[in-house]
């Protein structure tokens, strides 16, 4: 048990580089700017916060007078977990199977189960803090309301405690499965990617189908039924994941019996699943492991006319690295997960969530919104299209993806703007995916009018240059380059999250002056070319601050 | 020709002193071996040498040009392998030389007959299609030092090269080393194997603390000390 501890105490140390922090900020003196950007972080993601317990407490009152305000709970508890079912599957694959120091970890005398353990724990943590943000508001503001006592705050602390348990190890599980028919296999990279986008396309069809199940129908009896009964709405909502319901019911019912037995059921079936998990993990995760990143090669010699087809020719610095960007992103599974796959699978997670939630009603309500506002309309679409283009976190991890290889590109005699100008066109390229994907959902689904769709194009296309190049500045003031798990490079990558605030607040405040504008009586088109004209201002801005800074930080940056 | 004059650098806000007022003229058609303890101050005088550390003072010139002003100009006749090459291991080997030629932009006719030349030389001619992923270390090794041949450079620095090397890729590195420097190039590179020195070497210059306390001619250094391996002075100069 000692033995775990210790793995597990070092493995927590080695994943949050507190070490390394705490040596930097206390021995060093250095990275003490961390702290006032991790404050300022704070400071962009209060009004949002803000606004999210504003909404629970309006949700709160509409729903107490019909009896159904513990929906409030399901909700969030149900995003939490399908926050992890979806994206617990990036952590997993890279920390179980990619991690550099697993290579250093198998040879030791630990069980299978032990290592697969300390990982586990890790990205445990990690999802803590990453529901934090969507349950706590959520159990707080309904406990504030609802005036509940200690059994509300009892419960809810060993709820908040379980809550990742279920989804993760259901993932791990699928996971661990999958990567042992992996290893068997020789095209391992590929099938790793398959089989990611196959667990994906579950995880949503599931949702899907079980959104749409109750039937559209109106019954009028079953309506009554639906009001009059205290846990139909948390029924009804939970039902694509139960679990949520017994948390709901545990938090609800308090000490009360009903309370305590949901919350046995809640705790015992996490237990039991991650039991499950443990069986199977001593069992197959060395078997999926060991060898898993050996690739074998064939021992085939070209012939000259074949090698002479396969070399090229000349100088051309800019298509060298664009096309090295291109592969290795395509070929790092974790790079292709969280880049141009995200790029594609979010509009498609967008399509899927409005289909679900009423496609219908979404486009009789854009047809009126049409009608009406036609300046919000492109704008919004626009807005869509630039969040579905750039928040692959391509271009704010482009330095850091190149971690302990970005040797060679200070070597190489090639200028850092042709080598930026290189990295902003593959970032783009991705962005045009993720933008052609919105485009699609944007006239499948929302059937937006062809005249409005070509002007949020326009836009999008252009504020997609300044986001592209603000993510590159972002990444590039602080590069993340002493990496050994390529997770760490992208998804666990602050650069990324600081690019996403920074996109968002340049929406925000876009759209802000366009409001002001509109209320000042501003006519659309006016609003429209000024709207236009300031983004083009701020990618024209922002790329040239990217080649201005790229020289200096190349010189600065040392390896 | 290398050009070092006066170099410093230092760690932890000055308080390691990595490289000393280091003074070094390695001259054209010659290979300079580089030695010193671990921790000596070998791989940052290098690292410093090809761009990838900026010395706090002092210059740096290759050719007569200076690596900080003219960096492009120097990185265009410099080719460096590092000790232990961190590559793209998603790429094939061809792939990767192709990358090589591309940003030092070798002509077609040059790259195919050096491509052929060295991976033939050094048995990777079967594994060319294959990602670097597959590779072993020396196989890794070796991709690197032909992607360092392959724009035919003026000046190579390499930074342990026989390590994971295989005997025969060893003994056709030195060979190719000494190919290199006889058609007027230059070769800088370190090592901890004496012997290589010793023979290979048409100078030598021991590093110790980030001072450069001796170097010359194998001769030259001969005098430096009443042995006559460079393997005894090297421990009697590096113990003091």
């Amino acid at each position: 048990m000692s033995r775990l501890r210790s793995l597990v105490r070092a493995s927590l140390k080695a994943n949050f580089g507190l070490a390394v922090l705490s040596h930097r900020l206390f021995k060093e003196k250095k990275d003490i700017w961390i702290a006032a950007v991790v404050v300022l972080a704070g400071i962009g993601l209060f009004p949002t916060l803000y606004g999210y317990i504003r909404l629970i407490k309006g949700l709160y009152g509409v729903l107490k007078p019909l009896g159904q305000e513990q929906a409030i709970l399901t909700f969030s508890l149900l995003a939490g977990q399908f926050l992890i079912l979806l994206f617990g599957l990036y952590y997993v694959v890279s920390a179980f199977y990619f991690s550099k120091d697993l290579e250093m970890l198998i040879p030791l005398p630990l069980k299978p189960v032990e290592v697969m353990l300390s990982k586990f724990t890790v990205i445990l943590v990690n999802e803590y803090v990453s529901i934090l943000v969507i349950v706590a508001p959520a159990f707080i503001t309904f406990g504030i309301l609802a005036e509940s006592g200690v059994s509300y705050w009892t419960n809810a602390i060993l709820v908040y405690a379980f809550l990742p348990v279920i989804p993760l190890a259901i993932v791990s599980l699928l996971v661990v499965s999958m990567m042992r028919v992996v290893n068997l296999t020789r095209k391992k990279d590929l099938l790793i990617i398959v089989g990611s986008l196959v667990l994906i396309a579950a995880a949503l069809s599931v949702q899907f189908f079980i959104n749409k199940s109750p039937g559209s129908e109106p019954d009028p009896q079953a309506m009554v039924k639906f009001f009059t009964s205290p846990d139909s709405l948390v029924r009804r909502v939970g039902a694509s994941f139960p679990p949520s319901i017994w948390a709901t019911k545990a938090l609800a019912g308090g000490f009360s019996g009903p309370g305590l037995l949901n919350l046995l059921v809640f705790v015992g079936m996490s237990v039991a699943v991650f039991c499950g998990l443990l069986v199977v993990a001593e069992k197959l995760f060395y078997r999926g492991l060991i060898g898993i990143r050996e690739i074998s090669g064939q021992r085939k010699i070209l012939s000259t006319t074949r090698m002479s087809q396969m070399v090229s020719s000349g100088r051309r610095p800019v298509r060298a690295i664009f096309r090295r960007e291109w592969r290795i992103m395509n070929r790092t599974p974790v790079f292709l997960l969280n880049g141009v796959l995200t790029a594609i699978l979010l509009p498609v997670i967008f399509i899927i969530m409005a289909k679900a939630g009423g496609g219908d009603e979404t486009f009789v309500l854009m047809r009126g919104l049409s009608a009406a506002k036609p300046l919000y309309v492109i704008l919004a679409a626009a807005a869509f299209l630039i969040i579905c283009g750039c928040l692959s976190g391509t271009s704010s991890s482009t330095f850091s993806r190149e971690g302990s290889q970005f040797w060679m590109s200070k070597v190489i005699p090639v200028t850092p703007r042709e080598q930026a100008m290189a990295k902003f066109l593959h970032s783009y390229v991705i962005a045009l995916l993720g933008i052609g994907a919105g485009s699609a959902a944007l006239l499948a689904v929302f059937r937006l009018k062809v005249s409005f769709f070509l002007a949020a194009l326009v836009f999008a296309l252009t504020g997609a240059v300044a986001l592209t190049a603000i993510g590159m500045i972002i990444d590039l003031a602080r590069p993340l380059l002493k990496w050994t798990n390529p997770q760490k490079a992208i998804k666990q990558n602050l650069n990324v999250l600081f690019a996403l605030f920074a996109d968002l607040g340049i929406l925000a405040i876009i759209g802000f002056f366009v409001n002001f504008l509109a209320k000042s009586g501003v006519s659309a088109s006016v609003i429209l070319f000024i709207a236009f004209t300031a983004v083009l201002l701020l990618s024209g801005f922002s790329y040239l601050l990217l080649l201005r800074m790229v020289d200096r930080r190349y010189r600065e940056i040392e390896v | 020709m290398i050009e070092l004059r006066r170099v410093s650098k230092s760690y932890n806000k000055g308080r390691v002193k990595a490289v000393d007022e280091l003074t070094l003229t390695v001259n054209s058609g010659e290979i300079f071996g580089f030695l010193g303890p671990n921790g000596a101050g070998k791989t940052t005088t290098i690292k410093m040498i090809v761009g990838l550390l900026r010395p706090d003072t002092g210059t740096i010139a290759i050719s007569g040009l200076d690596t900080q002003r003219d960096s492009l100009k120097c990185k265009s006749i410099t080719t460096y392998v590092p000790d232990y090459p961190a590559i793209y291991e998603r790429l094939t080997g061809l792939e990767y030389l192709n990358f090589i030629g591309d940003v030092y932009g070798v002509p077609k006719a040059d790259r195919l007959e050096r491509m052929t030349k060295w991976l033939d030389i050094f048995e990777l001619a079967h594994a060319v299609t294959n990602p670097i992923q597959s590779y072993s270390q020396g196989m890794k090794q070796k991709i690197v030092l032909i992607a360092a041949l392959l724009p035919a450079p003026q000046v190579m620095v390499l930074d342990e090269p026989m390590v994971g090397l295989d005997p025969r890729a060893s003994y056709h590195l030195k060979e190719l080393m000494r190919e290199h420097c006889d058609q007027g190039k230059t070769l800088f590179f370190s090592t901890h194997i004496m012997e290589v020195a010793e023979k290979l070497c048409d100078r030598i210059g021991i590093i110790n603390k980030g001072k450069l306390i001796a170097c010359g001619t194998m001769e030259e250094l001969k005098k430096l000390s009443e042995d006559v391996s460079l393997e005894s002075i090297f421990l009697e100069l590096t113990d003091k």
